[in-house]
């Protein structure tokens, strides 16, 4: 399998971990 | 007598499956009927006090069909591997949807009561012209989900055909009724917590399906061997070598683009997908679905979008050429192939579970769209009316969609592909600068709203079909440009028009 093909199955995990990454850290607060 | 003890002993497991599950979908509806019923705000939205957990797997449900695991999942038997690309994409806008609209979302409607997203156009732009753009909204709302249904009822009675043998128009009537009862009984506390089992169902298939090709081959070795150097054809007659592991050689990336874009944008403007934000609860459960939304539908997508290329390695040559041009049937035939009723029977759930899904959180859209923001606006209503009346409009709009079963139009798949495409372009400009813009105008909302339906006609019509070059360059690209440019542009020249600072104070919490 070339590197292209194969990219977006590893391409969506990286998307996760980093998206996990950025909201742990992200301010924001949900407020009659 | 001899004939149905030997269906129910052929078929008994996955009888049993369906049955268990469809008894406690109407369960969970008939458990909220009380609930649902005690105001509009509970109806419609669950009165926003929904735990994080059920609303980030029902996005993923809702958003994920039975056209994701049987449609898009076999088109990779054509296409091959690099076909996940396009779950890329979709996992791409799936993060954007969260991280951009969602908390930004869920605090502005709540701070406008507002219940459906063509009514927080009218209230957020607060204008009789606004009301206009509510109306327009919710007419297509009520135009694009009908055939958006049509094809969801119609994948789920051909499963129920070719797996139960149930004829084609109980299967449609099944799946219509018994999703369109739960949703009527418990409002969007039954959408969300049946769709949160749901999601569940569906997570666990999508790993449970990838498994079965490897399993039937003897693992990952022999497989990738089977696929490198394949003597099955492509759709053109030619031999596929290792077609299905190179890059490009089967599809174009600008095809790819296309589709991932198109459909993954849904996530950003659809209001099935949108709605989900007004009903979670606070911002510990908010963060929870930012972060697990994305984990639920990424690696849901890792498991089946190239699903259908490792078919490649249980099919002969002979039934690799059926399928490479009837690509739907790529998945049945997987689970006809690893003949085993138990599996059969899971993944059966699970392909339900996808397609009742969406079709409840449709169906309560559609039902609150006719309701609130048609009937309501010309005749306000009270909310004991308004719930009984959004239940009667939820039934007949299921009658029109199963006589459209049954008898469906030309061309439906393509329909729906456009439908979504009109969303996009529609809806997200005003949406998003209704979040972020304060000088975003009820004019700019207006305009940029019919220019994405123009322009998506026009580029369809009168472009694409009609040049061999520009056949892979989906709508959604030109009808979303334009229509964000044209809602900046016409915000700007039309600024006089933005609402009075002190309603700006309050949509925006400053």
């Amino acid at each position: 399998m070339d590197f292209m093909t194969a990219f977006p199955y590893w391409g969506i995990i990286l998307i996760i971990v980093v998206n996990a990454w950025v909201v742990s850290r992200m301010q924001f607060e949900i407020r009659d | 007598m001899q004939a149905v003890i030997d269906y129910i002993l052929q078929n008994g497991f996955v009888l049993f499956l369906t049955t268990i599950y469809t008894a406690f979908c109407l369960y969970i509806g008939w458990y909220f009927k009380k609930k649902a019923q005690s105001g509009v705000g509970e109806y419609y939205v669950a009165k926003r006090e929904i735990p994080g957990w059920v609303v980030s797997l029902a996005f993923f449900s809702t958003f994920a069909s039975t056209n994701t695991y049987i449609g898009q999942a076999g088109m990779s038997f054509k296409y091959g591997l690099s076909w996940a690309w396009v779950g890329l994409f979709w996992a791409i806008f799936c993060v954007i949807a969260w991280l951009v609209l969602g908390p930004h979302m869920r605090n502005q409607t709540a701070r406008l009561n507002s219940f459906t997203i063509p009514d927080y156009f009218h209230f957020r732009y607060k204008s009789n012209l606004a009301r206009s753009i509510r109306i327009l909204s919710a007419a297509t709302i009520l135009f694009a989900t009908l055939w958006y249904m049509t094809g969801i009822a119609k994948g789920c009675a051909h499963v129920l055909t070719s797996v139960l043998d149930v004829p084609y128009a109980w299967g449609a009537f099944l799946i219509i009724f018994v999703t369109c009862a739960y949703t009527i009984w418990g409002g969007m506390y039954s959408v969300l917590w049946t769709d949160a089992i749901q999601g569940i169902m569906m997570f666990a298939v999508a790993i449970l399906m990838l498994l079965l090709p490897f399993i039937f081959v003897g693992g990952i070795g022999p497989m990738m061997e089977r696929l490198s150097d394949s003597v099955h054809v492509d759709a053109k007659g030619a031999p596929l070598g290792n077609g299905l592991l190179t890059f490009g050689s089967l599809v174009s990336f600008l095809y790819i683009l296309g589709i991932g874009l198109a459909v993954g944008m849904k996530q950003i403007s659809e209001p099935r997908c949108l709605i989900r934000f007004y009903s979670i609860k606070d911002t510990k459960s908010m963060r929870f679905a930012m972060i697990w939304t994305p984990v639920f539908l990424g690696i849901s997508l890792v498991c089946v979008m190239g699903l259908g290329a490792l078919v490649h390695g249980m099919a002969t040559p002979e039934e690799a050429a059926y399928l490479v041009k009837n690509t739907d049937e790529v998945i049945g035939f997987m689970l006809a192939k690893f003949d085993s009723p138990i599996i059969s029977g899971i993944c059966v759930a699970g392909l339900f579970a996808a397609g009742m899904s969406s079709l409840a959180s449709v169906i309560l859209i559609v039902g609150t769209a006719f309701v609130q923001d048609i009937w309501h606006l010309w005749k306000p209503l009270p909310a004991k009316t308004m719930i009984n009346r959004t239940k009667w409009t939820m039934f007949v709009y299921c009658l029109i969609v199963f006589v459209f079963t049954l008898y469906p139009p030309a061309g439906i798949v393509e329909l729906t592909a456009f439908s979504g495409a009109v969303f996009s372009a529609s809806f997200f400009p005003a949406i998003f600068g209704g979040l972020y813009l304060r000088w975003g105008t009820d004019m700019g909302a207006l305009v940029s709203m019919i220019t994405g339906i123009v322009v998506n006609i026009v580029w369809r019509f009168g472009f694409r079909l009609q040049y061999e070059s520009l056949k892979d360059v989906h709508e959604v690209f030109p009808s979303f440009v334009i229509a964000f440019v044209v809602y900046l542009v016409v915000s700007k020249l039309t600024h006089h028009r933005k609402p009075d600072e002190e309603h700006l104070n309050m949509v925006f919490g400053s």
